[in-house]
């Protein structure tokens, strides 16, 4: 061990680079002091050959302390040099203006006491600037980027209805791994895993068994993030339409309520819009000044409507048509009022049910209003589903809305919904769905920043069938 | 018998000087946050690599850059936030004065964002002012926040609604004793 620090003071003038070099003395400076400690360990009382080599030692750490600090003072000149190849306009350095000879003097002035302005060999935070540190290259694979983060969120209820043959039951909830890596500076990935139990059921015709397990892959996007005014993601996402379906995803631990809105339930959960999509999904912030407009351009295969009913809605594979599915979404979110949001969005598509002679088009319309700070929320939006089979001039609307509110207080949260949707008994598309509306009265209490209690009281009235009265006991967390 | 007096008088000695040194020294000594400056309120200054053409922020702007609503400054460079340790006064104030929002409001915007990928990047965390400085100074796309005694010429302050730490009318403070 005593060998040791000799050894590593030499091999730090052959280690190439200032990161290597701040390691090697991050780790020489550990070890150095120890040095003598040991020693002493092992000849307590020390003898006058060890103190100059110590001694020795204090002064090779000092010059090359010095040696780093000069080195890492240069760097300011260097990082700037790169971006002279840049566009006049973003890479040229700012000119020693009135704001910086202030920052100099403010500098001095607030810290008469401070340390010459170096910036000494990074330690604590060495770990993390290394892995941040700008590259000018083009964009190339990072092995010490390419790490998977993993977040899991989950859910278990207790339910029971009046509903005719339904029971009361336990029930596992979603388990959703979330997971996400940066690829890059500019790509990342972002995944969502889930687990989860009981039959498919698509427009209430049911698939799959009961009480078997299986596992989705809900989201899978590879992101390309240009700048504030252009993103980009491929793979399989959430559709923009309305609010709801981008804000909350597939944990109901981030939601208030112990579930999405019958508008935007999953498509596997006998949902009737195509929430899921794969293809690409541009997005961007619109200069808009103080108005904050967005917006989100998509284009993918849409929602399958082919039967049988019961096989997989959304097309991971192979689209049912040539024809793709566009959406076009633009939401402002004013300066003036933190938390408010407005919306609108146009979803067209084209479906090729195969027990019908011809195509429908399908058009969604939707709107929002959202209004959201830490301890409010108001949430309203509407939809209206258009279906227009081709060679017809019949054309089926389906309206549909839901609006929320919720007050924190402390760790509770009473909340309230109605919802409302009203299809037409001859919709060709589904059917089976009808009118359902009626409230939503719960509470959720935060026992933790990790978990979340919930209960809630619904009550769906129906056409031509009794109303139903369900009460939901939900513990969510994430982990 | 002398001995054994003189082992329990220097024991004696060390226990007084050990609670007649401030807390905020063993504190610190620890890496534990320290408290805010008894002697009043101080200014907090938003720090920016030395190579970030932006001079001045409005209120509204450095929350949408704090929020993670802006990702990118307009030199291109991709923002990267700093965020001290919960405990210490500056991560208070910022959470008080620019987010409005308590540590788990906080955690939860930053989930949130990061789920719906609406956030590219969550912020890194620091134990101290120091590294702090160190990131921003070796990261072109860094922001984050120290003490304006803190502050040293290897970052740039950065003026909020036009003005500078120390200015009369700037809004960034660390309070002694902060609000509940």
């Amino acid at each position: 061990m005593w060998f040791r620090t000799p050894i590593i003071l030499r091999s730090v003038n052959a280690l190439a680079g200032r990161a290597a070099r701040g390691r090697a003395l991050v780790l020489l400076l550990g070890l150095a002091p120890g040095a003598p400690t040991l020693h002493a360990q092992q000849t307590p009382s020390g003898t006058d050959e060890d103190k100059r080599t110590i001694q020795m030692l204090l002064e090779r750490i000092d010059r090359l302390e010095a040696r780093v600090a000069k080195l890492e003072a240069a760097q300011p000149a260097a990082a700037s040099a790169p971006q002279a190849a840049a566009p006049a306009s973003q890479a040229a350095a700012p000119p020693p203006s009135k704001l910086e000879a202030a920052n100099t003097v403010s500098a001095q002035t607030l810290s008469p006491g401070a340390p010459p302005a170096q910036a000494p060999a990074p330690a604590e935070a060495e770990a993390q600037i290394e892995t941040s540190v700008d590259h000018p290259e083009p964009e190339r694979m990072d092995m010490s980027k390419t790490l998977l983060r993993i977040r899991g969120f989950g859910d278990v209820s207790f339910h029971g209805d009046n509903v005719h043959g339904d029971t009361s039951s336990f029930s596992l909830g979603q388990l959703n791994l979330f997971v996400t890596s940066d690829i890059s500076e500019k790509f990342k990935f972002l995944g969502e895993i889930v687990f989860e139990s009981g039959p498919d059921n698509f427009y209430e015709v049911p698939g799959g068994h009961r009480n078997e397990v299986g596992v989705d892959v809900e989201r899978y996007l590879l992101q390309y993030s240009y700048n504030d005014y252009f993103n980009l993601a491929v793979g399989r996402y959430h559709t923009a339409i309305g609010y709801y379906n981008t804000a909350y995803h597939h944990s109901t631990w981030f939601q208030t309520t112990t579930g999405r809105p019958l508008l935007f339930q999953f498509e596997d959960t006998g949902g009737i819009l195509p929430v899921h999509n794969v293809g690409a999904s541009a997005s961007g912030r619109i200069p808009s000044g103080k108005l904050g407009l967005h917006y989100v351009a998509e284009i993918g295969n849409g929602r399958a409507s082919r039967a049988p009913l019961d096989d997989e809605p959304v097309q991971n594979e192979v689209d049912e048509n040539n024809h793709k599915a566009f959406n076009l979404a633009v939401f402002s979110r004013p300066t003036a009022v933190q938390g408010l949001q407005l919306g609108f969005s146009a979803y067209h598509d084209l479906l090729t049910p195969a027990n019908l002679p011809s195509a429908v088009g399908e058009t969604i319309l939707a709107a929002h209003v959202i209004y959201i700070v830490p301890t409010f929320e108001w949430l309203n939006e509407a939809l209206v589903i258009r279906h227009s089979p081709q060679g017809s001039s019949r054309i089926f609307q389906t309206p549909g809305f839901y609006t929320q509110i919720s007050k924190r207080w402390g760790s509770y949260r009473p909340y309230f919904r109605y919802q409302y949707i009203n299809a037409s008994s001859s919709e060709p598309i589904f059917p089976d769905v009808k009118l359902r509306a009626g409230p939503s009265v719960g509470l959720r209490y935060d026992a933790s920043e990790s978990v979340a209690l919930k209960l809630q009281y619904d009550y769906t009235a129906l056409r031509q069938q009794p109303a139903s009265n369900g009460l939901t006991l939900q513990l969510g967390f994430t982990f | 018998m002398k001995r054994v007096a003189g082992v329990w008088t220097s024991m004696a000695a060390a226990a007084v000087l050990l609670l007649a040194a401030s807390p905020r020294a063993i504190l610190g000594a620890a890496g534990q946050p320290p408290q805010a400056e008894a002697n009043g309120d101080q200014d907090l200054a938003i720090i920016v690599n030395q190579s970030n053409p932006v001079d001045n922020l409005s209120q509204q702007e450095l929350r949408t850059v704090f929020l993670g609503e802006r990702s990118h400054w307009p030199n291109g460079r991709r923002i990267t936030l700093v965020m001290m340790e919960p405990g210490f006064a500056e991560r208070k104030a910022v959470l008080h004065e620019i987010y409005h929002m308590n540590e788990s409001d906080f955690s939860r915007h930053f989930m949130q964002g990061l789920f719906t990928g609406e956030v590219f990047v969550s912020p890194k965390t620091l134990a101290s002012p120091v590294g702090v400085r160190k990131f921003v100074f070796n990261v072109p796309g860094a922001i984050g926040y120290v003490r304006a005694s803190d502050v040293d010429d290897t970052v740039k302050v950065i003026r909020i609604d036009g003005h500078l730490p120390d200015d009369k009318d700037y809004s960034l403070r660390i309070q002694a004793h902060p609000a509940k």
